[in-house]
């Protein structure tokens, strides 16, 4: 699915944490929003989940204008930094979780339900620990279940807030190229957060970087490296003066 | 968790650096049970052997005044009327104050408290004040044949307001801590307001919510002051168990009164233990949502 932010513009109090933002996505890319914490990349990315509203301009899904929709009637996948997981959910019910709230008429049979769940941990290599609580798994299984929680509603967008931020480099590693790979699967449009640049630049067809609330270039890895808009992003890439091209 | 097991260790091995010398600990510890001993301990038992000195029989035959009866029944009644109205209103409270921001919080978050400040002897006054016959509201209510005071809804408005605080407090700082992120979570899965509710909000915290409920109850059924000032201790009518312990008692039924008061120690006993209960479960639900 495609997204379009148009003019996005997000105050807390006098803190203008998101200015002027406009930023089209085209169905099936991997976007990167990649910039120092406190720039707005994680306001972005929630209010395109409507867990933020915006205070000016507009946000649509397929040219569809959903700006003031809420959260639940967009059914954005979401994967939260923290996971924010069900505690009092096994496994099973946490990534079960919606499916069970929709609506009577639209809702899968028991038998369904169990059938995709088992198919979702297969995906994210967690077949067989459906049964235990978020708090007897390890921090890079609860990220895979919050993952597959995410896509069980069949989401036509996920985003994934700093979704390897607080995994070990070994894990973090394997995770990341999993992404890559079931992007590649799925063509599903992405859009995950990070102030990592290694990472956004390893995993993501396009980086979006952001400072201050406002977007400071928008391109591929290597077109970022070659062309640096502006100073902050020479000097947030850490790119030498002279070096060309991005070389991994 | 790691670092309480590393304290425990350095516990087992030798003194911490903060452990006070032995003899300070003993007379500590002897000047905190003495103090246990002689105010919580002494008096239950005082109350059962009152109760039971004149034997099982004369226990058993307090119960059978129909006047006792008339108040274990309008304690029942108030407590059963006045708890859900307050785990209501402490839930929307509680709700309020910990999800959303607005302007006026804190000052809305310290009247919460306002019961636990002031006498419930005040909190009876305001009602005889406004509802009173020559109260703000008393002309219109005998105009309209409307009976507040010395009348069931009187009670339970008094009792009401003396427990607001319970549910509430119990559950602000459970809330504060565990955050909205499961509550965002849900509501991006397509859960309703109503659904986020039921299936994520009230499993995280129902043990907190059972700590105020219950904490609720016990003041609910043992408050005195406000009842008194505004049941006008009608026998048979608007007697509630604790005034009817004191009618007893001043008339010189000692047996009858201990007995009764055997049953709001009973209650403030199985209070106990259930808060216990819930403290402790409530304690792991926080550990358990500070892990993930």
């Amino acid at each position: 699915m495609s997204v379009e932010l148009k003019n996005l513009s997000k105050a807390f109090g006098r803190f203008a944490a998101v200015q002027d933002v406009s930023l089209p996505i085209e169905t099936g890319e991997l976007i990167a929003l990649l910039g120092p914490s406190g720039s707005g990349k994680t306001t972005i990315l929630r209010m395109i989940a409507g867990l933020e509203f915006p205070d000016a301009g507009k946000i649509f899904f397929e040219g569809q204008d959903v700006t003031f929709r809420s959260a639940y009637q967009r059914r954005a996948g979401f994967v939260f930094q923290s996971y924010a997981l069900f505690n009092h959910l096994s496994v099973f019910e946490n990534v079960a979780f919606g499916l069970r709230v929709l609506p009577r008429r639209s809702r899968p049979s028991k038998q369904a339900i169990v059938a995709r769940v088992g198919e979702l941990l297969e995906i994210v290599q967690l077949a067989g620990l459906g049964r235990r609580l978020p708090a007897q798994l390890s921090g890079g299984q609860r990220q895979r279940v919050a993952l597959a929680r995410a896509l069980a509603i069949g989401p036509r967008v996920l985003l994934l807030d700093e979704p390897f931020g607080a995994l070990d480099a070994r894990v973090r590693k394997g995770l990341r190229q999993w992404l890559r790979a079931f992007h590649d699967q799925t063509h599903l449009t992405t859009l995950f957060v990070t102030h990592d640049q290694e990472e956004a630049f390893e995993v993501a067809d396009r980086v979006v970087i952001i400072d201050s609330g406002v977007i400071q270039q928008s391109g591929s890895p290597a077109e970022v490296c070659a062309n640096p808009a502006n100073d902050f992003v020479v000097d947030f890439l850490d790119l030498k003066p002279g070096q060309t091209g991005w070389d991994g | 968790m790691a670092g309480a097991i590393a304290m425990r260790r350095v516990v087992v091995k030798g003194r911490r650096a903060t452990a006070e010398s032995p003899t300070v600990r003993r007379i500590l510890i002897a000047v905190v049970t003495l103090f246990f001993g002689l105010f919580l301990v002494m008096p239950l038992v005082v109350v059962f052997h009152e109760a039971f000195k004149r034997g099982l029989s004369a226990y058993l035959s307090a119960f059978q005044d129909p006047y006792t009866q008339h108040a274990v029944y309008l304690t029942l009644l108030v407590a059963v009327i006045a708890v859900p109205l307050n785990t209501i209103f402490g839930l929307a409270s509680a709700w309020a104050i910990t999800k959303f921001s607005f302007p006026g919080k804190p000052l809305l978050t310290s009247l919460i408290d306002l019961p636990l400040w002031i006498s419930p002897v005040i909190g009876g006054l305001i009602y005889v004040l406004l509802f009173g016959r020559h109260g703000w509201l008393g002309g219109w209510l005998i105009d309209h044949d409307i009976r507040i005071l010395f009348a069931l809804p009187g009670i339970v408005l008094a009792t009401t307001f003396v427990t607001f605080p319970f549910v509430a407090r119990g559950l602000i700082p459970l809330m504060q801590a565990q955050g909205s992120a499961e509550e965002e979570a849900a509501a991006t899965l397509g859960a309703s307001g109503w659904q986020i509710f039921r299936r994520v909000t009230i499993p995280k915290i129902k043990w907190g919510l059972l700590y105020g409920v219950i904490l609720c109850n016990a003041r609910a059924m043992g408050e005195f002051g406000a009842v008194s000032v505004v049941s006008g201790h009608i026998r048979g009518r608007t007697n509630t168990m604790p005034l009817q312990i004191e009618i007893l008692y001043n008339e010189y039924q000692f047996s009858a009164a201990f007995a009764v008061a055997t049953l709001l120690c009973a209650l403030a006993l199985l209070t106990l233990f259930l808060k216990f209960i819930a403290e402790w479960r409530a304690a792991r639900q926080l550990a358990a949502g500070s892990r993930s």
